[in-house]
Parts: structure tokens; C-alpha cells; sequence
């Protein structure tokens, strides 16, 4: 394990430790300090309880590590007993109902010094948008802003003048220590592993029956995407395309199939990318065809273990006669759980499964298209082993471009 | 809620950490604020194998007048610009626009170029630099390239950084006195992320007169001559604005209603 040495001072105190890098400041202070008064909440920067002064401005503790801060200086809840804004504040806080659980109070404190002190001339709609960042679920916010706007008209009567901690450029807590290359640390001299290598190797029984993932359709979905595309080949030659998994699977961009038994039941993985984030499916799927129906279902779930996101989708296809032609109609229900839903933007992951849903129908259609040698699984089509977002949407722009340039010369 | 574990590197120098980029083996992510990549570390949406901290290299902290332009470092915060430290070359737009970025506890640590190479596109720089027509300085051991920012961001989450490459500075055009600008977000609590991002600048005196609309699930849309698009009045030409819309892929016609609203708020602004 490779740790660093920090110095941080600490209300006050000047603290040496050795932590990990991936340490947050607000763990360190809890659980190396036992400052406890500092609150954990969401852990991603939403909630605003784990708000503490870094070099005199208030700061998020959950997503500063505390490896970054070296040499800063920090104040939390428990560093303020002596200052006399928050001696003001706490009288303020407890009679004007300005808390009730207390959970957000630590935080809510930090952020309240600092309105009173830079904001002189805030009004309660300022006042009220500066608490933006930080979350009551008791009060309401009505005795917090009595409670700041009391201690606003208290200083303003004293005259006392706007405070700005801050003269640095850069992020506060940073650039205070010299270069660390970090070379003396690493264990036995060896180059660090990456993080995925402590883990367990991916074993087929991860991915079974998982609580929350389920394999009838009463999932909410929570993206639905559509395609219809007609394809000049009788509807007997599609559908015994369809017959083939390998052949439908392999049209499904970072799609790989590992099993395949004759009554439908499939397992597989998907690699997909966006951006810094990457994730791997590993899942079981099963297929339901209506030979008279000439229809399908595809059903499936799978887990990406690094994210712990969950995934459960269903892909329906029906082929319409259209004599000479065939028309396929693709319908694709996906739904999200776990850390990637949480991350809370699914519109970008709705936007992957829409572009992903567009790549399978452009693979299906050159795989289908007539005169290919020995049918349409003879060709071998590029299979990406991940999808790379950036080289998909140039793709895009270029055909876009195609389309510009040709109706440019009347076609 | 706790992060995978990486390693940690703190070059102070921009040539040792455009070395440790060029000679990686362990995927390495640059951070400076760490308040986008913070959240996604700790989900463990993103698990690099080092860290490479660029905030000690003093190059990256400073803030240089260029005459036409003002060249700010990549590890400029948020807090830096709102709070006039970041001298004002813009008639107050970019301090004003800043404050209304995220929280302040975000703000104090958050950086421009760490917003900029995080390539949401739902953050407010992206699409506020791209209107003031900014570039990206880009910094490697093969030497140094200038990016336009709307060439700059390549998708969602994607930019034109090669893997051995650190966003070094960002130069923005100073504004003239003449100048009128607008920028509408729309959120549905104060301090989250755009659901849609209208912006409108226009400056007689350079000629200049651009319109982005952002927070798309691309990168933002620019208008470079955007004098048809605004009338005299302020009112946008919707039928201009859909059909961008729609070229970028965008079908839903409740996305493409606030998005056309931003941007003709944002250019009631600037006409008023």
C-alpha cells in the first residue's frame, strides 16, 4: 500500500500523518483526528454536512482528499469554539429553530460564517441562495435564514466591514507544499498497480441472480428507444438471421457473448465507455422467439462489478412482410440502478443506449444487406472491443458531413 | 462511497508532469480541484491508478494580460474570478457568471481548466468561454498547440487532450465597454447542473457577435456569426435555433423548448 506523508494544521495544531491518497479529508479528520464533529453525508459534494474552512473559506471535505491539502491550513466545527462570528451564530442557530436533528448543522455553520462575513449586504433571497449547497430535511430553512439574517443586522448595526479570506489563486488547501514525486514510498521500489489489480477476478456467479436485477419486464424503464429500417430480402432469409445469437450479438457495439445453450439462454459481457468512465456488463440474457409471429424477445440483466451499477434490458424485434422486403421494428427498454443511475445524469446514459441502439441497427442492416457471399453471417464486421464515444459521434458528424456535401451538388 | 485505491504524484514543475504523463503505465488522471472528479472517485465511476496533482505548479496559478486577451492558468478557481482576483476584463460578466457556478464551498476549489477537460456538457465555462471565443493552451514533451474551445470539446465527457498532454492555460478575449451580453440557465434547484444553457455576446466594437446554446448532451452548439440569428429587438429566430437543434440530434420537443428559451432569454438580455 502506498501512503504519503502530510502536515496539515489542524485548529490550530500542526498534525503530521502518513494517509493514502485516496483518503478524504473529512475521513481523516474523523477518523484519524476523532473530530467527529465534521458530517459525512452523500460523499459526493451534494449534501454540503462535511463542509469545513480550508485556509479560511469553506470547502468540501468528502471530495478534497486530504493528500491534496498538504501543508493547509483547516478549521471544523469543534476549531470554532473561540471565533466570534460562530459564538453569534450559535445563539442565533438555537433561538430561531435553526436546527432540529443537527446532522446538517456542522456544515451549515462553516457556510453560514462565511455569508456573514463576505456578504454584508445579502438579503433573504441571497441569503437563501447561498444555502443552496448545503441540505436541511428538518427546518425548512425558514429558522436558518432568521437565524443568519439576525446575525447579518447585528454586524451591519456595528458597522463592521465585508471579510474575504482569500488573496491565493488556485483551489484552497492547495499549492502550499512543494513537489512530492512520491517515488520513496512505493512498496519494495515496485511500480504501483493499478487499482483493478487487488481486485478478486470476475467470476461467473457474480453476475447470478443478484437482488434488484430482475428478468421479467416490470423493471420502470427508464429509456425507450425505437428503430424501424426495411431491409430488400424476404422475411424467411431475415429471420433465419435472426436465429443465429452470435451473429445478432455481434452487432451490438463492446458486445461479447461466452455461452450460448440451445433452449435461448445466453451469457455474455458489454464494455461500454463515456468519457473517464468505463463499465463492464457481466450478465445473463435469454431469448423468446414467435417463429409465427415472426417476432423475438430478448431479455437481459447483467452487473458491472467496478461501479456496482446494475442493468436490466429488453430488446424486441418483429419482422413485417413487405413482399420483395422485410421490415424490421426494434424496440429497446433499458433501465439503470446503482452508482451509475445515481451519478444522477442519466440523460448521458440514455444518450449511450440511444447511440448503441443506432450502431446494432447499422450493424444489423449491413449484415442483412443481399448478395454477401455465403449468406449474411459470412461477413465479419469490425467489432470494436469497447465503444469509444468520440470516435461514434466523429462518425456521425462525417456522415453528417456526407450528407451536406451531397445535397450541396444536387443529389 | 470510498475510492479505489491510486496512487499520488505532485510535480511542481509543468516538464516533470508532462514526463510523468508521457512515460505513464499506471493510468494516470490529472486533477487540480477535484470537485467533479472527487464525486466520480468516490462512486468509483472512475478508477485511475494515480493521481497527478497539478496545483503546485505555480505556472498553472497565475493570471496574465495580453493586451486584446487575459490569459488565466488552468488551476484558476471559480471563487478566483467571482471574487475579482482574476482582474475584471469583461464588464463584470464572467465575476457574475462564476457566482452562480455549483456552491462556494465548490467554487473555492474548483478550477476552470479542470471544468474545461472534465468536458460536461452541462458545465457553465464550457459554454461561456466558447460565446467569448477562448482557447485552450495545451502543454506536452512534443511541445505546445493551441485548441479553439469549440474544437476543443469532442463529445460528451471527450476533448482533443492526446493522453500525454495537460491543459496549461486558457487565453479569454477581453470584452469592450460597448459589448452586451446575455446568459440564461436553467435549473430546477439553484446550484445544480444546467438542464439547458443559452448565451449571447455581442461586441460592436471587435464585431463579434456569437450565440452557444449548451448543456446539450453534445458539445455546445455555436453560432460564430450570430447577427441573423437575433433581431433587433432580442427575439431569437426559432426556426434557425430548431433546426440546430435537430442537426445535433436533439428530438424531444420539451428538450428542445427550454433549450431555444435559455437562448432567447439570454438574448433579451442582451438587447435590453
Amino acid at each position: 500500500m502506498t501512503t504519503r506523508s502530510i502536515e496539515l494544521t489542524v485548529n490550530g495544531t500542526v498534525c503530521r500523518a502518513e494517509v493514502e491518497p485516496r483518503t478524504a479529508l473529512a475521513d481523516f479528520l474523523r477518523d484519524d483526528l476523532l473530530l467527529t464533529g465534521t458530517h459525512l453525508g452523500c460523499e459526493h459534494g451534494v449534501c454540503g454536512a462535511c463542509t469545513v474552512n480550508i485556509d479560511g473559506v469553506p470547502a468540501r471535505s468528502c471530495i478534497t482528499y486530504a493528500v491534496l491539502c498538504d501543508k493547509a491550513h483547516v478549521t471544523t466545527i469543534e476549531g470554532f469554539d473561540g471565533d466570534e462570528v460562530v459564538g453569534r451564530l450559535r445563539q442565533a442557530f438555537s433561538e430561531e429553530h435553526g436546527l432540529q436533528c443537527g446532522f446538517c448543522t456542522p456544515g451549515m455553520i462553516a457556510t453560514a460564517r462565511d455569508i456573514v462575513l463576505r456578504l454584508p449586504e445579502a438579503d433573504d433571497a441571497r441569503v437563501r441562495l447561498e444555502l443552496s449547497g448545503n441540505l436541511c430535511r428538518c427546518t425548512g430553512y425558514s429558522g436558518i435564514v432568521r437565524a443568519i439574517r439576525r446575525v447579518l443586522d447585528e454586524r451591519k448595526l456595528a458597522g463592521q466591514p465585508a471579510v474575504n479570506a482569500r488573496t491565493r489563486l488556485g483551489p484552497a488547501g492547495s499549492g502550499h507544499a512543494g513537489a512530492s514525486l512520491g517515488r520513496e514510498r512505493v512498496g519494495a521500489g515496485a511500480a504501483p498497480a493499478p487499482a483493478e489489480a487487488a481486485l478478486p477476478a470476475p467470476s461467473q456467479g457474480s453476475v447470478a441472480a443478484l437482488p434488484g436485477d430482475k428478468l421479467s419486464g416490470d423493471a420502470k424503464p427508464s429509456v425507450a428507444v425505437r428503430h424501424s429500417f426495411v431491409v430488400p430480402e424476404r422475411r424467411d432469409r431475415v429471420w433465419a438471421f435472426f436465429e443465429n445469437v452470435e451473429d445478432v450479438v455481434a452487432c451490438m457495439p463492446g458486445a461479447s457473448l461466452t455461452e450460448a445453450t440451445p433452449d435461448g439462454r445466453l451469457s455474455g459481457q458489454m464494455s461500454v465507455r463515456l468519457g473517464p468512465i468505463s463499465a463492464t456488463f457481466l450478465g445473463n440474457a435469454e431469448i423468446a422467439r414467435d417463429p409465427a409471429r415472426y417476432s423475438g424477445t430478448i431479455r437481459g440483466h447483467g452487473r458491472d462489478r467496478t461501479s456496482g451499477s446494475g442493468s436490466t434490458g429488453e430488446i424486441r424485434y418483429a419482422l413485417v412482410d413487405e413482399g420483395e422486403r422485410t421490415r424490421v421494428d426494434i424496440d429497446v427498454t433499458a433501465s439503470l440502478t446503482g452508482t451509475l443511475a445515481q451519478f444522477g445524469r442519466l440523460g448521458l446514459v440514455n444518450d449511450l443506449v440511444r447511440r448503441l441502439t443506432d450502431a446494432f441497427s447499422a450493424n444489423l442492416q449491413a449484415r442483412l444487406r443481399p448478395g454477401e457471399p455465403g449468406g449474411a453471417a459470412g461477413e465479419a464486421l469490425a467489432q470494436p472491443a469497447r465503444l469509444d464515444l468520440a470516435s461514434m459521434l466523429l462518425a456521425v458528424i462525417g456522415a453528417r458531413l456526407r450528407l451536406i456535401a451531397n445535397r450541396l451538388r444536387g443529389r | 462511497m470510498k475510492p479505489a485505491a491510486f496512487d499520488y504524484v505532485r510535480p511542481d514543475r509543468l516538464e516533470d508532469a508532462a514526463d510523468l504523463l508521457a512515460e505513464d503505465g499506471v493510468g494516470t488522471k490529472i486533477v487540480s480541484g477535484a470537485q467533479s472528479l472527487g464525486p466520480m472517485l468516490n462512486l468509483r465511476l472512475v478508477r485511475p491508478g494515480r493521481l497527478l496533482d497539478v496545483t503546485a505548479i505555480p505556472a498553472l496559478r497565475t493570471v496574465e494580460d495580453a493586451g486584446d486577451a487575459v490569459v488565466i492558468g488552468a488551476c484558476i478557481t471559480h471563487a478566483d474570478i467571482e471574487d475579482g482576483r482574476v482582474p475584471d476584463a469583461w464588464g463584470g460578466m464572467l465575476r457574475q457568471l462564476a457566482s452562480g457556478i455549483a456552491y462556494r464551498a465548490v467554487r473555492n476549489r474548483g478550477t476552470v481548466g479542470g471544468s474545461l477537460c472534465h468536458a460536461d456538457p452541462a458545465a457553465d465555462w464550457l459554454s461561456i468561454l466558447t460565446a467569448l471565443g477562448a482557447e485552450a493552451r495545451l502543454y506536452s514533451r512534443r511541445g505546445r498547440r493551441t485548441v479553439a474551445l469549440e474544437s476543443f470539446v469532442l463529445g460528451a465527457f471527450e476533448t482533443a487532450l492526446a493522453a500525454d498532454e495537460i491543459l496549461e492555460a486558457v487565453r479569454i478575449p477581453k470584452l469592450s465597454g460597448r459589448a452586451r451580453w446575455g446568459y440564461s440557465k436553467s435549473c430546477r434547484k439553484a446550484g445544480e447542473f444546467a438542464h439547458a444553457i443559452g448565451v449571447v455576446v455581442d461586441d460592436p466594437e471587435t464585431g463579434r457577435c456569437r450565440a452557444v446554446i449548451g448543456a446539450t448532451e453534445t458539445p455546445p452548439i455555436l453560432v460564430a456569426d450570430a447577427r441573423g440569428l437575433l433581431s433587433g429587438d432580442g427575439t431569437v429566430q426559432a426556426d434557425w435555433v430548431l433546426r440546430l437543434l435537430g442537426e445535433a440530434g436533439m428530438q424531444d420537443p420539451f428538450e428542445q423548448q427550454i433549450h431555444l428559451v435559455a437562448l432567447e432569454r439570454a438574448g433579451a438580455q442582451a438587447r435590453l
